[in-house]
């Protein structure tokens, strides 16, 4: 009698997960207008916190009132602010981002250059952080409080106090002058050669140019390096956690009852653990784009975070506001993919 | 002796004992701060030499000297005084303000959960550069540092703590105290915030530990520093060009500092989440 039935109540369950899961999406993507209307508007509020006026950071201490006068006529400084914001506006939709106060560069034209560099570096060593940091943490929670567990975690807390700039020194010091195994950090090439296309790696991979592929790899090795190192350490920890966490789970002990061999049940339980090692990725992906600031300017690898440094210790408030809006569109758009991720791998994430 | 003296004394060996990561961590940094402050330094660190300049580790000079003649050893041991009570002030504004914030917001309203998403957006942002903006927009003063500090850190003890008080609230004992008639601000204070005390500990080490790497990160950089008071970043930034030359020492050592002080700062932490959560 209740054969029939049965069938029904799981469809309409199924409909009303899959309902609210695409209520949740729907509610997610509409947040990020708002969000972006919020970036925005800090990064106009910013200039405010500026103390002394751009002009004279434009001109010099030594500026006549006219020349001030003038610099302010320039860049709307006049107007009232009702109508200085709604122009900010305006510019910024057109992706007008403004021209560095110092250089006089176009700040979308900058960033342009500088980003496809950062995101090489970053994506590299994430690459290794992840790998690394996986290693560590799989292989400590596997052999849960014996001696592999405490070694790993003892290497994560070591990389845990390391500060990255402190790092890349030492690898310039091991790697470069005693083995000489890494070439001197220069920047992403040689000072003969004369390659400034954007994204030397993977371009260079594609298109076949091996000589600029080695020299790009060579030179990337200690920076790559150094962050993938530090980084390894979160996710190390993560791993660590969610996995012995899985591992104690009656799906595994089910798993090795029915006698799977141990690489598959580890992978099992890692399945269940992955999304957190997910979120992190993309957690840490959106703060290296500028926490790599240092690490960029140790090896002057002319990164988007570089850059960005260098502009806020000049005071240069279009280069600031650039990378504000800039790093904050690609982290809101990068966590709306995670989210939607999530959604998909990981069916117990609740919507409310 | 009486037996009581002999009592306490077992019993600190017995704390020792159990909580090894504690004593150590603990024992480590204020081994630091007590150097920094009252160790007989055997130069000036603040004195250049240039008789003396760039000189590798000897007899005299334990830890070699700098570019300007500086005693290394002297001014590493010197930086503690500036480094380690601005990261611990830092910490203790970023603990106040996840107490004053991350309390009262401990409950499911809809203001609350809009002002955790505003909190998502806020840390969201690349927090380094906004701190690197922050100090040197307010003056290129040191102090200013804990600006950086609390930015950085006060978002993630209000989340903790408020995360903590929300179980909390979950407990029977607070219902009790709810329909005994106790108000509001009694069950916050008298009830809740005793529970948070252990994660706050915890968290307020691991702050410091991340404190004492924001310092240096931007001394490194160059901000907020005034020469020639050493601090730990700057002199790794003044070690930095002559490191590919071999002339590691200048860098090294400072950075080996900075090493010890956020180790011992993890390991107390370790030490006392092990110690809290009863293992």
């Amino acid at each position: 009698m209740s054969t029939p039935a049965v069938p029904a109540l799981r469809a309409r369950q199924v409909n009303t997960r899959r309902r609210a899961a695409l209520k949740y999406a729907i509610k997610r993507i509409v947040i990020v207008p708002i969000s972006l209307f919020v970036l925005g508007s800090i990064s106009f509020v910013l200039v405010f916190f500026i103390p002394g006026k751009p002009a004279v950071t434009i001109l010099g201490d030594f500026a006549t009132p006219e020349q001030v006068a003038r610099v302010n006529q320039e860049l709307g400084l006049d107007k009232p602010l009702g109508e200085r914001y709604l122009s900010y506006w305006g510019r910024l939709l057109h992706g007008d981002l403004g021209k560095s106060f110092f250089t006089n560069e176009p700040v979308l034209d900058d960033i342009g250059k500088f980003l496809p560099n950062t995101l090489e570096l970053v994506v590299l060593s994430l690459l290794v952080a992840v790998l690394l940091g996986l290693l560590i943490g799989v292989v400590g929670a596997y052999f849960s409080r014996r001696w592999p567990d405490r070694l790993m975690s003892g290497i994560t807390s070591a990389l845990q106090s390391v500060p990255d700039f402190f790092l890349a020194l030492v690898g310039i010091y091991v790697l470069f002058f005693l083995l000489g195994w890494a070439p001197a950090p220069i920047g992403r090439l040689p000072v003969s050669a004369s390659g400034t296309e954007s994204f030397l790696i993977f371009g260079s991979l594609f298109s076949g140019d091996w000589e600029t592929f080695g020299a790009a790899v060579s030179h990337a090795v200690l920076p790559v390096l150094t962050l993938g190192l530090v980084y390894s350490a979160y996710f190390a920890k993560t791993t660590r956690g969610s996995m012995g966490k899985a591992l104690l789970t009656p799906q595994v002990e089910f798993a090795r009852a029915c006698g799977l061999p141990e690489r598959k049940v580890v992978y099992y339980a890692f399945l269940s653990a992955r999304t957190t090692v997910i979120t992190y990725i993309a957690i840490l992906f959106g703060s290296l784009l500028g926490g790599a600031a240092i690490v960029e300017r140790v090896f002057n690898w002319r990164g988007v975070g570089q850059w960005a440094l260098e502009g806020v210790l000049k005071v240069d408030v279009p280069v600031i506001q650039g990378f504000v809006i800039v790093a904050g569109l690609m982290t809101l758009t990068l966590f709306l993919v995670l989210d939607l991720l999530v959604l998909a791998l990981d069916p117990r994430v609740s919507y409310e | 002796m009486s037996e009581r003296t002999l009592d306490r004394r077992g019993s600190g060996w017995m704390f020792v004992r159990a909580n090894p990561g504690i004593v150590i961590g603990a024992g480590l940094l204020l081994l630091m701060l007590l150097g920094a402050f009252f160790a007989p330094l055997p130069f000036d660190p603040v004195t250049p030499d240039p008789a003396n300049v760039m000189l590798s580790p000897s007899g005299q000079h334990i830890f070699g000297t700098d570019s300007n003649g500086f005693d290394v050893f002297s001014r590493v041991i010197a930086a503690g005084r500036r480094d380690l009570p601005l990261a611990l002030i830092g910490t203790a504004v970023s603990l106040v303000i996840g107490l004053l914030i991350g309390l009262p917001l401990s409950s499911k309203s809809r203001y609350s959960e809009g002002f955790m998403r505003a909190l998502d957006a806020f840390q969201s942002f690349p927090l380094i550069v906004l701190s690197v903006t922050i100090v040197a927009l307010t003056g290129n003063n040191i102090e200013n540092i804990v600006y950086a500090i609390v930015i950085i850190n006060g978002p993630r003890f209000i989340r903790l703590i408020r995360g903590e008080a929300l179980a909390i609230r979950d407990g029977r004992f607070i219902e009790a105290a709810v329909a005994s008639g106790a108000r509001p601000r009694r069950i916050v204070f008298r009830h809740i915030m005793p529970n948070v005390v252990d994660i706050c500990l915890v968290q307020s080490s691991l702050t410091a530990a991340n404190a004492i790497i924001v310092i240096a990160a931007l001394n490194f950089l160059g901000v907020g520093v005034s020469p020639p008071d050493p601090t730990w970043g700057s002199m790794v930034q003044a070690g930095a060009q002559g490191i590919s030359l071999g002339q590691w020492w200048v860098a090294i050592w400072p950075g080996v500092a900075i090493f010890v002080a956020i180790a011992s700062l993890n390991v107390l932490a370790n030490g006392i989440q092990r110690r809290v959560e009863g293992g």
